[in-house]
């Protein structure tokens, strides 16, 4: 990111001298702050609301009862080397807690997963077939429910806020079996190789 | 169809339903829960900050619509409304970036426009990839991503022409 924001930023004065208009340059720098700052006030109750709802959900243990639902067909899912089945409850609540949308949940685990595996196999520095399809699945989203996104229209006055859910949903289907199947291909590819 | 105004009213009930069956204090679980999406939001500010500087700035120069028309044809191919091209470049980058450029599109199209859309369905539907990437195999000590890289790459693009399907008219 650091390269990307600084990118930015001499690409944007550079252009601001290049045609000799620094005062456009001024203006615009001094509003990101302010518009951030606005940012914040005008989405705060829709995040307070919706980890609220989270929360109770958390405490519920409907996270818990969701990974527990999801053990075997993701046994079925990730071929396991030896010793790597013991990051599955790791894998269950990661999964789990980003299906829910819950972030800050689902990392801690989701790390977890990945040290338990690694110390599983013998291989160097180099990631293993389930470890890869495990971060295949991570790097796609599996949220069931956009809720910032939802509480961005709402503030926004969208006649349906909720209306993109589907779509959504839609679209992550897409994105995460296609990744699933890549991983699985690229593996196979990979043995054939070896 | 299913109207989705009763979304999050069912939300809410299901929620509720679920924490008087496991007998928590529901009242205590929601402030909890509250204080921590506050939390969340705060902790994002400042990188929004930063973020909205430099798209302010690219914007109010000239380079942002520059890029826009040079991406265009591109993006027209895959049906990304060239509005919106910003935030698919950023999801991948960074959450905040994103949602920063989520929000630029919402105010310049207005909320229910076709690109505010895309734009909304691009960033709820996928991850910041290279963020994700390196901090997981971080904490395996694994250097190469390996096939996991293009693969989610691929199913991100997969990602954007679906959604880009989904919004046609």
């Amino acid at each position: 990111m650091n390269a990307v924001f600084c990118t930015m930023l001499l690409a944007g004065v550079a252009a601001a001298a290049a045609q000799g208009d620094l005062s456009a340059a001024q203006d615009a720098l001094l509003s990101g702050g302010t518009e951030a700052v606005a940012f914040f006030m005008s989405m705060a109750g829709a995040y307070a609301f919706f980890g609220g709802l989270l929360g109770v959900l958390r405490e519920s243990g409907v996270t818990q009862a969701l990974a527990g639902a999801m053990r075997r067909p993701l046994l079925q899912l990730f071929r396991f080397a030896p010793g790597e089945e013991q990051a599955l409850d790791d894998i269950c609540v990661n999964l789990a807690a980003d299906m829910l949308g819950m972030g800050g949940a689902a990392t801690p685990a989701g790390l977890s997963a990945m040290r338990k595996m690694a110390a599983a196999g013998k291989m160097n520095g180099c990631a293993s077939d389930a470890m890869l399809l495990f971060l295949t699945l991570n790097m796609c989203s599996v949220q069931l429910l956009p809720t910032t996104m939802i509480a961005i229209r709402a503030q926004a006055g969208a006649k349906n806020p909720a209306d993109i859910v589907l779509p959504t949903l839609l679209a992550t289907g897409v994105q995460t079996l296609t990744g699933i199947a890549l991983c699985k291909i690229f593996a196979v590819r990979n043995k054939a190789h070896d | 169809m299913i109207d989705s105004s009763c979304l999050l009213p069912a939300l809410v009930f299901l929620t509720l339903m679920s924490g008087l069956h496991a007998r928590i204090d529901v009242y205590r679980a929601f402030v909890r829960g509250a204080r921590e999406g506050l939390m969340t939001l705060l902790e994002m500010t400042p990188y929004l900050c930063a973020v909205l500087t430099a798209t302010a700035l690219l914007r109010g120069t000239g380079v942002m619509d520059a890029m826009q028309d040079a991406l265009a044809p591109l993006l027209a191919a895959l049906g990304v409304p060239a509005e919106a091209a910003g935030v698919v470049l950023l999801r991948p980058l960074s959450g905040s970036a994103a949602l920063a450029a989520v929000r630029d599109v919402i105010e310049i199209s207005g909320a229910d426009s076709r690109a505010a859309r895309f734009a909304c369905i691009i960033s709820g539907a996928s991850e910041t990839i290279f963020f994700t990437g390196s901090l997981y195999l971080g904490a395996a000590g694994v250097r190469s991503a390996g096939c996991a890289l293009p693969a989610a790459l691929l199913a991100y693009a997969a990602c954007v022409a679906a959604a880009g399907f989904l919004i046609s008219p």
